[in-house]
């Protein structure tokens, strides 16, 4: 599904190269759940955005189903990524201003999709996560681990094939975080989702079938655990 | 898509209360001045607008040009129409209306009132100006010469709900029969309460054929598609030989269009129109686009100040599959919902305002605002206008934040530290250079209007009552009238004449014989007492004496300026010296007299006007008017009893009077008004200004949080805190006024050149709108700045 060839992102300093990824060579098959480990600034992030198409590398190729996804025009990009790909953050991001439902809601917005088909989609996830009570809620009326529910249901919305979670569980206690790993697996398992969390924790990445291991922009090591 | 805009944009409305209340606030405000000022100058601008075929309506008017300059009047010879008429083919009708500046009596029955606004017109004055007629003949209603047509409100007044034709009125002591009732229309040029039909006046035919009868209001209407100007050079031409003024004035015939007169002939001399201004009539429709202007800049500059509580919101639309121009899309809304709240609001108080208005324009202004749909449509029009405007520039920043940045955490928008935010920084200078531009006109307009009123005009206009002599008894015993007034020990002087300050004159040719010298000179038609009465100030010469028997006949007082213009050299020089005047009753006969004083030149028209030559003597024919100086403090004493001697020698006629200072005083009505609206309109730009100004000045304080607690730590005191925060704010405006003093001198020194005489525009003027310019940015920023510098330092770090 994903393949990475040779991606470098660096930031330029004078006449210095600051590196934040260096010849990243990664293939991520349809189905996997992968976590992704290092220490801050290893350039988790910067891996997940640039997956996520929301940033670019300076140098390297990036397919995403076999397309050249930096080759593409913007438009084409940004059509690939909103019928496949859902963020997850660490610090949720919800629109302060809409409610649970709204914020569900929202990305069939963005997409076009009609309003009785939308009303039937948030009901049909509000049930499924068990969350209907509290859709006229505001994300400020919600604890951390519903609010990183809302989000995580939010990017599910619009089915996408690939979750990219950025420390999801990194503002959470660890029975909330037990749960939205829980989910995960869930996902993955029974929907097929293919997940890509970056985590500081051990624990959770052992919810995946293969932990990458980033240092100072390399991978380092890669294991599947036992 | 749109609901759930809507819904996110009013709880943005209730979250962030302080930013929405500014904006809202400055826009109502800015929205409701423009609204009214919009109705005004709808108003002003619909003048003549009902008249049919208007458009090929034009007054024929003169533009004279001797070696002072050109001016323009609106009467002209009763030829003119004559020969439009006859001559030129292009014509289609030609109509002549004449003036009559005198009130007269109305009596009906016990009714005995004196009337004004009254004309005497040509029998197809309603073909050409058709005015609602509710009762009478539009062709026939001005074919009698004993015959009147009254407006509706004389017609109620006089005679109820009845119906008027056939019935009479005597109208200064003649018989008259109603032929027609009209209804004034407010926005037609002439003031008119009454016509007569020009045949009243019984003027003779070989008057009626003068080329130098300038009295008359001549309309010409054109045949459908001529050409204006076309024939408006070959009346030029055809009129030369007419039109022979001395060798330094010319006379010019212009056409000015019906539509023109109400806005464009306020400089016209001679000119009974109901007129306007179209100079401040653009001034306040500038004024309305500065105050627009002003508060649209502050809706850019808090929505770009804030940006950073939305960048987030962005962020994370973007990150669900929002583009670009959606979010653009979003924001717009949002702003075009706060314009329209303003506009509903600007619109309520439009509404609550414009009796104010109206009481102050003295017009009638309707607000029908909402019965025409068009007027709906074009307010909801100005609301996504200036939503747009507004919203652009902000949703332009908005939505191109980068989600990669603004999700991080760190981002800090567009103020980070020591990067200077031009935008706002520029806004705030354009705001505050067009308030101090409105505050500098504001003063000098104000000055100037002070001055109008207050300067020394060269007679004492203060206690002096003055009306028209009324009836035979009392013109054929003047003396005896003036000097039964004299025996009331609260009446000082009493003079009679024609050519009283602010009131009407005759001019006539003056020649010196000799030298060749031809001037035309303002008439002033006295008695002996003139000069006493008025306290006129003679530089040379003496007064006219009883006991000078010549006098009379054969004295002539000038004023400097006549002495100047007829080159007669000094006041000194002059006395003595022979001037010859073609009396008005018989063009033949010739006055010869010598000049046996001169007085200091003495403003007896407005300021507008420079002094012309003017010249004095003693002409009982024209023995019309009675100016009384009344003592000071003794005008309740005094009334009473000029009113009894006015009994004694004229009980048909009920006294009524004015002072002369009052009708001077009504000479600068609209400047009056101008001066009134610039502040009110000043003040509202700056108000609005200050608004956006308080908001900006609370996020600057809010983003300097840190380093306030950080300097308070290393020992800075309060007031060096609110130094720091104010002195960015003063900078601005500083440049603003900058900016705008020259451009306001520019436009000030335009202005006051319409004015002979004006005060000069000095510099501490400038100074002063800084200053309080100044003031009002310093009081506006300190108190968020003041807040700031209060607040305990250590829970300022914390909070970091």
């Amino acid at each position: 599904m994903i393949k990475l060839n040779g991606i470098y992102k660096w930031y330029q300093s004078g006449i210095n190269r600051n590196f934040v990824l260096k010849d990243i060579n990664l293939n991520i098959e349809e189905g996997a759940f992968i976590s992704l480990m290092g220490p801050s600034g290893s350039g988790k992030s910067t891996l997940l955005n640039i997956i996520g198409m929301l940033d670019e590398p300076s140098e390297g190729e990036y397919l995403f189903l076999d397309q050249s996804v930096f080759a593409m025009k913007e438009r084409q990009r940004k059509e690939l990524y909103k019928q496949y790909i859902g963020f997850v953050f660490q610090s949720y991001h919800l629109i302060d201003e809409l409610t649970v439902y709204e914020n569900i809601e929202a990305p069939l917005l963005y997409q076009g999709v009609k309003s009785s088909e939308r009303r039937s989609m948030v009901a049909d996830m509000l049930d499924r996560f068990s969350i209907v009570g509290k859709k006229d809620l505001f994300p400020n009326q919600l604890s951390g681990g519903q609010q990183q529910l809302v989000g995580i249901v939010r990017a599910l919305i619009a089915k996408p094939k690939l979750i990219l979670a950025d420390e999801p569980t990194g503002n959470l206690n660890s029975a909330q975080g037990d749960e939205i790993m829980q989910l995960f697996q869930q996902l993955n398992r029974e929907d097929g989702v293919t997940i890509l969390q970056a985590t500081h924790s051990e624990k959770n990445a052992a919810y995946g079938h293969r932990t990458i291991h980033l240092l100072d922009g390399q991978i380092q090591h890669q294991h599947v655990p036992l | 898509m749109y609901s759930s805009f809507l819904k996110t944009a009013i709880r943005n409305v209730i979250r962030h209360k302080a930013f929405s209340f500014l904006n809202i606030a400055g826009l109502t405000f800015g929205l409701t001045a423009c609204i009214l000022i919009g109705l005004f100058v709808q108003d002003e601008m619909q003048f003549d607008k009902f008249i049919p075929e208007g458009s090929r309506i034009h007054r024929v008017y003169y533009q004279i040009t001797t070696e002072e300059g050109t001016s323009q009047v609106a009467t002209t010879p009763p030829m003119f129409a004559t020969a439009l008429q006859q001559e030129f083919p292009e014509v289609e009708n030609t109509l002549r209306v004449l003036n009559n500046p005198n009130k007269e009596l109305f009596e009906v029955g016990d009714t005995k009132l004196y009337e004004e606004g009254g004309i005497l017109a040509e029998q197809n004055f309603f073909e050409i100006f058709p005015l609602q007629l509710t009762y009478g003949s539009a062709v026939a209603a001005l074919e009698d010469p004993n015959s009147v047509v009254i407006s509706q409100e004389l017609a109620r007044k006089y005679f109820g709900d009845k119906n008027p034709v056939g019935k009479k009125i005597t109208i200064s002591k003649s018989p008259f029969q109603v032929s027609g009732v009209f209804q004034n229309n407010p926005k037609f040029h002439l003031p008119i309460t009454y016509i007569f039909p020009l045949v009243a006046a019984g003027i003779a035919e070989e008057r009626m054929q003068s080329w130098d009868w300038y009295s008359f209001n001549n309309y010409v209407k054109l045949k459908q598609g001529a050409d204006v100007e076309g024939l408006q050079a070959k009346f030029q031409r055809y009129t030369q030989p007419f039109l022979q003024g001395d060798e330094t004035t010319t006379y010019l015939p212009l056409f000015q269009p019906l539509h023109d007169i109400h806005l464009y002939s306020a400089d016209f001399r001679y000119d009974m129109a109901v007129r306007g201004n179209i100079i401040y009539v653009k001034a306040l429709i500038v004024t309305a686009l500065f105050i627009l202007v002003i508060a649209c800049f502050n809706f850019v500059n808090l929505a770009t100040a804030k940006s950073l509580q939305r960048a987030k919101e962005v962020g994370v639309r973007k990150t669900i599959g929002a583009n670009r121009s959606q979010l653009m899309v979003q924001f717009i809304l949002e702003t075009i919902f706060l314009t329209l709240i303003s506009v509903v609001l600007a619109t309520l108080f439009a509404w609550l305002f414009l009796p104010l208005l109206n009481q102050f324009t003295e017009k009638q202004i309707a607000f029908d605002l909402l019965a025409d749909p068009m007027n709906v449509l074009l307010l909801l029009l100005l609301a996504v206008l200036v939503g747009v405007l507004a919203g652009f520039y902000p949703a332009l920043v908005l939505s191109g934040f980068q989600p990669v940045k603004v999700l991080k955490g760190t981002f800090s928008g567009d103020s980070r530290p020591g990067k200077t935010p031009w935008l706002r920084h520029g806004l705030v200078v354009i705001q505050f250079s067009l308030s101090v531009l409105l505050i500098i006109s504001a003063i000098v307009v104000r000055r100037q209007v002070t001055y109008l009123h207050s300067k020394e005009l060269g007679f004492e206009k203060e206690q002096i009552m003055f009306f028209p002599m009324r009836g035979e008894r009392m013109s054929s015993n003047v003396e005896t009238f003036k000097n039964e007034l004299l025996q009331s020990p609260f009446i000082e002087g009493v003079t009679v004449g024609y050519g009283f300050p602010g009131d009407m004159f005759g001019d006539g040719m003056m020649t010196v014989p000799g030298k060749g010298e031809q001037k035309k000179a303002t008439q002033l038609m006295v008695d002996h007492d003139y000069i006493k009465t008025l306290g006129l100030e003679l530089v040379a010469g003496r007064d006219f004496s009883r006991e000078m028997k010549t006098d009379k006949d054969h004295g002539f007082i000038i004023n400097e300026t006549a002495v100047k213009e007829l080159g007669l050299g000094t006041p000194e020089q002059a006395l003595g010296e022979t001037l010859l005047w073609p009396t008005w009753r018989n063009a033949d006969s010739v006055k010869r007299g010598q000049v046996i004083g001169v007085v200091k030149d003495f403003h007896y028209k407005s300021l507008y006007e420079r002094v012309e030559p003017a010249v004095l003597q003693i002409y009982p024919q024209a023995y019309w008017k009675v100016a009384v100086k009344i003592k000071a403090a003794g005008i309740e004493k005094a009334l009473p009893y000029v009113k009894e001697v006015w009994e004694k020698f004229s009980p048909e006629y009920p006294l009524e009077y004015n002072f002369l200072d009052e009708s001077f005083d009504k000479m600068y009505k609209a400047e009056d008004k101008l001066r009134s609206l610039l502040w009110i309109f000043s003040g509202v730009a700056i108000f609005v200004g200050c608004l956006g100004l308080f908001g900006l000045a609370a996020y600057a304080a809010e983003r300097r949080t840190k380093e306030i607690g950080i300097r308070k730590v290393l020992g800075a005191s309060s007031q060096n805190i609110v130094l720091l925060l104010s002195g960015d704010f003063v900078k601005l405006v500083l440049i603003s006024i900058l900016i705008a003093s020259p451009v306001a001198w520019y436009f000030m020194q335009q202005w006051l050149q319409d004015f002979a005489y004006r005060i000069n525009i000095s510099w501490w003027i400038f100074v002063v709108a800084g200053l309080s310019a100044i003031a009002i940015a310093l009081v506006t920023v300190s108190f968020h700045a003041i807040r700031a510098a209060l607040r305990n330092p250590v829970r300022n770090l914390r909070t970091e």
